[in-house]
C-alpha cells in the first residue's frame, strides 16, 4: 500500500473521534444562526451515513461476486490486522529491554526486525539504521532495512540496501532478498536487471505466486510474453492445500491478469 | 497527595455504593416506587438533564424501579465490586465507577427520546464488565491472548447475553449497557490499566476525555432536539427565529425536513401537551414532556 495511504488509514480512526468530538459544538453554532439548517444537516449527515455504508457494502458484495482480487483483499486485510492484534508484544519489549542494558548491532537488529514485524516502521527503521552504523557488514541488517524502505516505496533507497545484502552475503538464506531487489529494479525501470534478478530468484529458491506474478510483469515488460503468460500460469494454479492470505492475493492477482488476456485460469 | 489517595484508597466504595442504592431504595419505595417518586428523587429524564438539572446524569444511577431491580443489581455489584476495588484500588474503583455512571447517562440522553425516564446501576455495572474485559486485553501477551482462557470467554458470553436480553427486553434500557460497557472499558484501557504499547496512548487520551466532554455538554445542551429546540422558541421575542424554532423541533421530533404548519400544531399538541391533535392548547413551554413509566436498565 502507499505509503501516504498506509499513514491516512492509521490516523483514520483518531479521526473519527476527534469528529465526534466537533459534531455537537458544529450543530450548536449552526443552530444558533439557523435552527433548521441545523436540523436539516443533522437529518442528512444521518441519510448520507445510511447511504454510504449501505452502498459500501454493496459495492463489495458486488466486487467480491465479480473479481476475485477482492475477496482475497479482504482476506489480506482481516489478516493483517488480526495480526496487529495478535502478535505477541512480548519479545520485542524484552529486546528493548534488553538494548538498554547495553548497546550492539546485533539488539538494535533485533529490535528493528521484531518492530517490522509487529509493522512499527518508524520504530524499525530507527533501530535497523543504528544496527548499520555501528556494524555495517551484517547482511541481515541491510535486508531487513531494505524491506522497510521498499514497504514505505523508497525503492532507490531499498534497492542500495537490498544489493548490500547480496554482496555482503552471496549465499544468503533470505529469498526475499532477492525477490525484492529484483522488483525494486523493475519499479524503477531496469527491467533487465530485474529479470536477472526474478530468475534467479526462481532457480534458487523455487519461487512463489508473489514471485511468479511479479517475474511475469517484468517479463511482459520487456516482451515476453510467452514467457509471462507461463509464469502467470503457474501463479495462478489452483492449490491442493489452504494459500496464505497473501499468497492467495497473488494468485487472485494473477488469475485476473490471465482474464485479461483470455489465457483462462 | 499520597497521604490523601491512601486515606480515600481505605474507603470501600463498593459498600457505599450499595448502601446509597438501599437507602435511596428506601427513600423513595424499595417494592414499587411510582414514576412521579422516581422523577422527584432524580431519575434519569433527557429533558431535565437538558434543563437545569444535570445532576440526574449521576443521580439516576442510585435508584431502581422495586425490590427484584435493586436485588438483581446489588448482587451484580457485590461480585463484581470488591475484586475490582481490591485490584484497582478505592480511588480508580470510584472513577471507574462514575466514568461508567456517566457513560451510560449520557448514551441514554443522545438516543432516548426525552420522554423516557431511566433509573438504575447497571450502567455502571456495565462499566465495570468493560474494565474486566480491558484488563484481561492489557495483561496477556497480545491484545486477544485472554480468549485463551475459559474465564474471560465465559465473561464475554455473559457480556454478549446480557445486551441480548436488553434488546430482546422492552423495559429495559440497553442504550445505558451499551454506554456503560464503552465507558468503563476506554477508561480503564487509556487510563486505569493502561494497555502496554510501544506508541504514546497520549493522542487517545486526549481524543477520549475531549470525547466524553463533547458528549456531555451535548447531553447537557443538545444542540438540536426537539424539546430543547421549542423551549428555546418562547425565549427570543424575534417571530421570525421563533417560527424557525418552533419548525426545526418540528422536523427533528418527526425526523424529516419537509415539516408542514400542521405538523409543527402535531407535534406541539403531541409532545408538548400529550393531547391528541385538536384539542385545546395550553402553552406552558416549560412543563415536562408526558410520557410512559420510567424504563429501567436490568
Amino acid at each position: 500500500m502507499n505509503p501516504t495511504a498506509a499513514r491516512v488509514l492509521r490516523k483514520l480512526p483518531l479521526a473519527i473521534v476527534w469528529l465526534a468530538v466537533v459534531w455537537p459544538f458544529a450543530l450548536w453554532l449552526l443552530c444558533r444562526s439557523d435552527p433548521e439548517l441545523a436540523v436539516r444537516t443533522l437529518l442528512a449527515a444521518k441519510r448520507i451515513g445510511t447511504q454510504t455504508g449501505l452502498g459500501l457494502l454493496a459495492v463489495t458484495l458486488v466486487l467480491c461476486l465479480l473479481y476475485p482480487p477482492a475477496p482475497a483483499g479482504i482476506r489480506l486485510l482481516w489478516s493483517r490486522m488480526l495480526l496487529a492484534v495478535t502478535s505477541d508484544r512480548a519479545p520485542l519489549t524484552r529486546a528493548i529491554a534488553e538494548l538498554e542494558h547495553f548497546e550492539s548491532a546485533a539488539r538494535h537488529l533485533e529490535v528493528g526486525r521484531l518492530a517490522l514485524v509487529r509493522n512499527q516502521v518508524p520504530l524499525a527503521e530507527h533501530h535497523l539504521v543504528r544496527a548499520i552504523e555501528l556494524d555495517d557488514s551484517i547482511a541481515n541488517a541491510h535486508h531487513q532495512l531494505g524491506l522497510l524502505r521498499f514497504r514505505l516505496t523508497r525503492y532507490q533507497e531499498a534497492a542500495v540496501s537490498l544489493l548490500t545484502a547480496l554482496r555482503l552475503d552471496p549465499d544468503h538464506a533470505f529469498g526475499d532478498t532477492l525477490l525484492h531487489a529484483g522488483r525494486c529494479a523493475f519499479l524503477l525501470g531496469d527491467t533487465a536487471t530485474a529479470t536477472r534478478l526474478l530468475r534467479d530468484h526462481e532457480r534458487r529458491h523455487g519461487g512463489s505466486r508473489k514471485s511468479h506474478l511479479w517475474l511475469a510483469e517484468t517479463l511482459q515488460a520487456s516482451g515476453e510474453t510467452t514467457a509471462a503468460t507461463a509464469a502467470l500460469r503457474y501463479a495462478a494454479e489452483p492449490s491442493k492445500q489452504r494459500l496464505t492470505a497473501e499468497e492467495n492475493w497473488f494468485r487472485a492477482k494473477a488469475r485476473a491478469k490471465l482474464w485479461g488476456r483470455r489465457g483462462g485460469a | 497527595m499520597t497521604d490523601l489517595r491512601q486515606q480515600i484508597d481505605d474507603i470501600p466504595v463498593t459498600l457505599v455504593i450499595l448502601v446509597g442504592c438501599i437507602t435511596m431504595a428506601m427513600l423513595t419505595d424499595p417494592f414499587s416506587p411510582t414514576s412521579q417518586q422516581l422523577r422527584e428523587w432524580g431519575g434519569l429524564s433527557p429533558y431535565l438533564a437538558a434543563n437545569g438539572e444535570p445532576w440526574r446524569l449521576l443521580s439516576s444511577g442510585f435508584l431502581h424501579g422495586g425490590l427484584v431491580h435493586i436485588a438483581f443489581n446489588m448482587s451484580a455489584l457485590m461480585s463484581l465490586g470488591p475484586a475490582l476495588e481490591r485490584a484497582l484500588g478505592s480511588l480508580r474503583f470510584l472513577l471507574l465507577y462514575t466514568v461508567s455512571l456517566l457513560g451510560g447517562s449520557i448514551v441514554v440522553c443522545l438516543s432516548t427520546p426525552v420522554d423516557q425516564p431511566v433509573v438504575g446501576a447497571s450502567g455502571a455495572l456495565f462499566g465495570l464488565l468493560g474494565a474486566l474485559v480491558a484488563m484481561n486485553m492489557a495483561a496477556g501477551r497480545h491484545m486477544l491472548s485472554f480468549l485463551d482462557y475459559e474465564g474471560p470467554r465465559r465473561l464475554l458470553g455473559m457480556i454478549g447475553i446480557y445486551l441480548l436480553l436488553g434488546f430482546l427486553l422492552p423495559f429495559i434500557s440497553n442504550e445505558a449497557h451499551i454506554g456503560g460497557l464503552l465507558a468503563g472499558f476506554f477508561v480503564t484501557l487509556l487510563w486505569i490499566r493502561p494497555v502496554r504499547t510501544l506508541t504514546s496512548l497520549r493522542p487517545w487520551r486526549v481524543a477520549f476525555a475531549a470525547l466524553l466532554a463533547s458528549l456531555l455538554l451535548a447531553s447537557i445542551y443538545p444542540p438540536v432536539r426537539s424539546d430543547t429546540l421549542w423551549a428555546a422558541s418562547f425565549q427570543t421575542t424575534d417571530l421570525r427565529r421563533q417560527n424557525a424554532l418552533r419548525r426545526a423541533a418540528a422536523m427533528s421530533y418527526f425526523r424529516r425536513a419537509d415539516v408542514t404548519a400542521a405538523d409543527v400544531e402535531a407535534f406541539y399538541q403531541v409532545f408538548i401537551l400529550g393531547k391528541e391533535p385538536g384539542s385545546e392548547p395550553t402553552i406552558d413551554p416549560t412543563r415536562e414532556p408526558v410520557g410512559p413509566a420510567p424504563k429501567r436498565p436490568k
